[in-house]
């Protein structure tokens, strides 16, 4: 008998995930941000979609709810942007944890995609993914630190 | 009366996977009605939770996700270590009804423990192996035997990867081993190595390399069983009558056993080798655990026996051994070779003589060493009868030297060489073809010999 891993704990992991993302509203809210339940259901059948095409599973609640709390006081969100932006989040999030070959936490991932796109992207999720996300990534399979600039190298050699 | 009540077997346990033990028993088990649906969907949600708790553990908590070929990997390591758990039951139906009973969390703990306790027998069986390792010069045997099963150790991951062994075991066991998985192989493959090195270290080394030189002259870099040869041997001279102690089948004892062996029908053969194995363990008091390693080698050798009457091959199969170091090696020097410049303008100089004559006298003046002469004779335009008039002038060391470099099997791969470089192998086997038998033997014998 063999255990499909990824169709056997969907349903209970998703649900379990859906009553995580609804709960994360409360924390949110303070920024004026809120997920209605069928927003939050889509949210994660994203994140399942982003894990498949990624191919990579999880258990329990997942990262989305991080992701909610540390975005949710981001000037560049409204209520407008707010479900796209986590959507594209995850999405991106899934897709550099495979890029980064594992080697960055979801933590100091999901934090270094807030700084940059609060910061140098300016809230741009193209930016984000397109140059910061992969720099980061490239440095890291390459032995850098993942904040490595070619820049920081060349001022050392000017100041010497 | 016979008071032992035997249980009901319901499951097919010739049918159990020994690799994929767990998951084989759950498939039989549903298949034969001994689990319910809610006995499944509950092994499976606890299988799921138990592998949710050890990503958490892989990841060290950092990351909730994990690539699906890594949990896929974990997942197979917990089911191996639930499987050794379910395998110490008496039988794969009390196996179920564990499996019924006990939480899997649980099974995976007690599997867990087993298997570092397997660990330590392994260490253990390893560390007596290595204390009485055979003398041979087979890279194989040792190359496995140390650094591999050490690398096994260093690298066994009995937490995520229980069920991978992450090394080659290249030296081959005698006896057949089930096909097993991870630390259960190693224990099943060290102890099949320990008695079979226990029944080699009856033998002097020495007796060993020069039977197994016996088989091939380079065995060295052969995978081949060691104990395989040494059992066959010993049980030739043990029915033949000639020095066991020594392997010593001599060329009388092996056309003996050819003539018994060829007379007998299949049962007959498996009767003495029966009667031998037993012969064996009591002239070397082996163990009884050892003795039954032995049995269950016969039935291997009995079959092999057979299969060589019928297609006439009992020479292969009875050794007598060979004494390499009683053919002395020749140590020959091919000399310095000449600058490229120089060696262009005395090919230059043979290809303008118009007679063989010439061409050899050209040689006698410019050529000094015998590494040039090579190259000349394979890289100058002569025709198959000059050649044949220069190898005409060599010493029979010389030619030997030559059918070394290009040696009968070469004649089958001529295309693969240059034009004039294939006129020479031909005119070189030609040459040795037309001299007398003992001169043919004794370049072919030297050139087996000549080193460097």
């Amino acid at each position: 008998m063999g255990f499909h891993l990824i169709s056997f704990s969907s349903g209970l992991i998703q649900k379990q995930a859906v009553n995580e993302v609804m709960e994360c509203n409360n924390y949110t809210k303070q920024f004026g941000l809120t997920l209605t339940e069928s927003q939050a259901k889509d949210l994660v059948k994203t994140r399942s979609h982003a894990l498949n095409a990624n191919g990579r599973i999880e258990f329990g609640g997942g990262v989305i709810d991080k992701i909610m709390k540390v975005f949710c006081d981001s000037p560049y969100l409204s209520m407008h942007n707010y479900s796209k932006t986590l959507h594209e989040l995850v999405e991106i999030f899934y897709y550099y944890k495979n890029e980064t070959m594992d080697l960055i936490s979801d933590d100091e991932l999901i934090k270094f995609m807030k700084t940059s796109f609060d910061g140098i992207c300016q809230g741009s999720l193209d930016l984000l993914s397109g140059r910061e996300l992969y720099r980061m990534a490239k440095n890291l399979r390459m032995g850098y630190d993942f904040d490595y600039s070619e820049n920081d190298e060349l001022w050392e050699d000017e100041d010497e | 009366m016979n008071n032992h009540i035997e249980k009901v077997r319901i499951l097919e346990h010739e049918k159990l996977n020994s690799e994929h033990y767990f998951q084989s028993l759950l498939e039989q088990a549903r298949r034969k009605g001994l689990l319910s649906d809610t006995d499944i969907e509950r092994i499976q949600y606890e299988s799921i939770r138990l592998l949710s708790y050890k990503t958490t553990r892989f990841t060290s908590g950092e990351s909730s996700s994990i690539q699906v070929e890594k949990a896929q990997s974990i997942m197979a390591s917990n089911f191996f270590t639930i499987g050794i758990c379910l395998k110490s039951c008496i039988s794969p139906e009390d196996a179920v009804a564990f499996l019924q009973n006990e939480p899997i969390d649980d099974l995976y703990r007690k599997g867990r423990k087993m298997i570092d306790t397997m660990i330590l027998k392994a260490k253990s069986v390893h560390e007596t192996i290595q204390e009485n390792l055979v003398k041979t010069q087979n890279v194989f045997y040792r190359s496995t035997i140390v650094d591999g099963i050490n690398g096994f150790f260093r690298s066994y991951d009995a937490d995520y990867q229980a069920h991978e062994i992450h090394i080659t075991a290249d030296y081959p066991i005698f006896n057949p081993m089930p096909r097993l998985a991870g630390i259960e192989f190693i224990v099943s493959y060290l102890d099949a190595l320990y008695f079979e090195n226990l029944f080699c270290s009856f033998f002097p080394a020495e007796d060993i390399h020069h039977l197994l030189c016996g088989y091939l002259a380079d065995y060295k870099e052969h995978v081949i069983n060691i104990y395989e040869w040494v059992l066959i041997t010993a049980a030739g001279c043990s029915i033949a009558g000639t020095d066991i102690e020594h392997l010593n089948l001599t060329e009388e004892g092996k056309a003996y056993l050819i003539s018994l062996f060829s007379e007998m029908k299949p049962e007959d053969v498996n009767k003495k080798i029966n009667e031998v194995s037993d012969e064996l363990s009591q002239y070397f008091s082996c163990s009884r655990k050892l003795a039954l390693y032995i049995k269950n080698s016969m039935v291997l050798i009995a079959g092999k026996i057979n299969f060589a009457v019928k297609e006439n091959m009992l020479r292969r199969i009875f050794l007598t051994p060979s004494f390499p170091e009683r053919n002395p090696k020749i140590i020959f020097s091919h000399g310095d070779k000449m600058e490229n410049e120089q060696y262009r303008k005395v090919l230059e100089q043979i290809e303008q003589c118009e007679n063989i004559g010439d061409k050899i006298d050209v040689m006698k003046t410019s050529v000094h060493s015998f590494a040039d002469l090579e190259d000349i004779l394979a890289d100058a335009m002569l025709k198959k009868k000059e050649i044949k008039d220069i190898l005409k002038a060599l010493s029979m060391t010389e030619i030997a030297v030559l059918i070394k470099k290009y040696p009968q099997e070469t004649l089958a791969d001529i295309t693969d060489y240059r034009e004039q470089e294939s006129i020479l192998i031909e005119s070189l086997h030609e040459y040795v073809g037309y001299l007398p038998k003992e001169q043919q033997e004794s370049i072919i014998s030297a050139s087996k010999r000549i080193e460097g």
